[in-house]
Formats: C-alpha cells, structure tokens, sequence
C-alpha cells in the first residue's frame, strides 16, 4: 500500500483513475509528518507552499470563538486533502489540528501545478474533490441550522462511515472514530450534556453502539431514515467528470 | 477531576446519567448542565403550549448538588383567527 492510496481510492471511487494518473499520484515528492492529538497541521493565517493530504488518522477543521467556545467546520480522513485550498487561496483563513494521532503527507505546490498541467482530468478529480467538501459542508449547515439533534448525530455517523468506507477504512458497518465526547459536541455545535443524551437516545433505539472509539451502526437503514439522510452530496458514484 | 452525573428530563424521556463526566468543579459541573437546557428545548419546542425541562447534578456521592429548569408556559390571550396557523399548536382551551 503506496501512502497515497487512500486518496486513489476515493478519486477511483469517482471516476476512472487511468494508470499514468495512478503513476502521477505515486510520484509526487512529499514530506511525511506525523502529529499527535491537538497539534496542527497548517495554521491560520499562514501561507503554505505544500499542501498537505492526511494518510492516517484524523484531521479537523476549527473555528475559535473570542470566549474560547471552538466549532469544528469539518472532519478529514485518509485520502482527504486537507488544504488544497491553500493552493488557491494562498493565505489559510482557518487551521487544521490532528483530531487524533495523524500522520500528513505534505506536497509542494509547484509539483501540484506540474501535475494538474501535465494531466487536467487528474486536475478536475482534485478539484472535483474541493467541491465534494463544499457539499459536505452544506449537509453540515443544514444541519446544524436545522435538524433535530438525534437526527443530526445519526447524519454525521452515516456520513463518516461512507467515506471512510470508500477509502476501505470501514466495513460491516464498523469503524474507529477516536473523538472525546467533548470534541463530539464541538463537531455537533450542541452542548455536552445533551451529545450524551442524544448518543443515549440512538443506542436505545438499537440503531447504534459506541464503545471506545468503535462505532458499529446496527441498522444503517433505520439510522439514515431518522436522519432523513440522502448520500448524494458525497458523489460515491463512478462517472466521467 | 471529580466525577459528576448529570440528569436529565425535556417532558417525556428521563435520562438517568449512570456515566457520569468529569469536570474541574461544581461550578463547571452547573454550567454543563445549563447549557444542556436551549439544546433540550430547541428539539422538542414548539410542541404544544406546556413544557418543563429539567437538568440536575449529582456528585460522587450520589446527592443533588445542583438542579434547574427551563419552563414554557403559553396560551392564547385572546380567541385565534383561523386555524392553520403554522405548526402543531393546542386548540384554544
């Protein structure tokens, strides 16, 4: 397993990813470095010549309030390249910490540039996935603004065994989301007390378990019918793009 | 840090926290379990014109230290035009 086969995984999942595309991926000079629980991986307001692609673990997205309150905006997983943005946007208007143990894969820019040039359909894939992002991030504002809160938690789980599944880091309905229940209520936007109650209410429905850090979802239908949740906005679907 | 288990009640399901968390003091312990109470309210209101939320603390020991709620109280203060107003309301009483 090459280190940049979650991210193959997930552009193959897709769409066609042709072997001299594969072999563009494999060769792209990187620095690995790994992180533990809390450090960041890019900081705000800096301006990064790389990018940087988590390989194993977790990453977040995070906002800080003045008072200290935090939302997290979003949660990374293998094969997700976390600041492709910075490519474009050239100065981070946000960070992004390791949620768990996380080991990145940084990339410099201008191989980036070479790639994207030399093969523009590998260019639209790495775009295309900056778009699935955005689309995460409006099932996420819907929920947040919207949804009931057990309907919101079971959306996060459906979503976060998905994507982990298409990079082949779940299966059987399990997975290992090594999060404190205290980082559960900052990725929820709700208070601590009522994540518990929340997390309660969809163990006693029988619709999931969560020991450790392993969530088995035991009725994915059920979960996603309470969740009113349509798995369209992640593009699991292989097509030409 | 000390453990505490935090209760709670929005009208029709009772969770009994066998778990309990861990927080710096009292005074963190409460504001956890005030915070729980707009959450509570947000996913069960509007829901009829009569609600009460209740969250309490109990420590280590098992004894309340610390308990709070969240009421709703409303009624038409004068016959309603018409009847589909927008959501699930209560009949005149």
């Amino acid at each position: 397993v090459t280190d940049f086969e979650p991210l193959i995984k997930a552009l193959a999942r897709r769409d066609e990813v042709s072997a001299a595309e594969r072999r563009l991926i494999e060769n792209l000079p990187k620095r690995i470095k790994s992180f533990r629980k809390g450090e960041e991986l890019v900081q705000e307001h800096s301006r990064p010549a790389e990018s940087c692609l988590v390989m194993h673990g977790f990453a977040a997205r995070e906002v800080y309030l003045r008072d200290g309150k935090r939302q997290i905006t979003a949660v990374h997983i293998p094969g997700d390249f976390v600041d492709l943005h910075a490519f474009l946007l050239k100065q981070m208007d946000h960070s992004v910490v390791a949620l768990s143990e996380c080991q990145a894969a940084f990339v410099p820019h201008q191989d980036l540039l070479r790639v994207v040039d030399e093969a523009p359909h590998l260019g639209r894939l790495l775009w295309l996935s900056t778009v699935i992002d955005g689309a995460i991030q409006r099932a996420w504002i819907a929920c947040i603004g919207r949804r009931s809160s057990t309907a919101h938690f079971g959306h996060l789980i459906c979503e976060l065994y998905l994507r982990l599944n298409a990079v082949g880091l779940a299966e059987k309905s399990t997975f290992q989301f090594p999060v404190t229940q205290e980082e559960l209520a900052d990725i929820l936007g709700l208070s601590l007390v009522h994540v518990n109650r929340t997390l309660r209410e969809l163990r006693s429905a029988g619709l999931i378990t969560w020991k450790g850090s392993t969530i088995e979802i035991l009725d994915f239908d059920g979960l996603a019918t309470l969740s009113d949740f349509d798995p369209s906005y992640l593009n699991l679907v292989s097509e030409p793009r | 840090m000390p453990r505490y288990f935090i209760d709670s009640f929005d009208g029709d399901t009772c969770f009994i926290d066998n778990e309990g968390m861990d927080f710096a003091d009292d005074a963190a312990a409460r504001y956890h379990a005030l915070d729980a109470l707009p959450d509570m309210a947000r996913d069960e209101v509007p829901d009829g014109d009569r609600r009460r939320f209740v969250v309490s603390v109990r420590d280590q020991a098992g004894e309340v230290i610390y308990s709070a709620s969240l009421t709703l109280e409303g009624g038409w203060r004068s016959a309603p035009n018409g009847l589909a107003r927008s959501g699930p309301q209560s009949p005149p009483g």
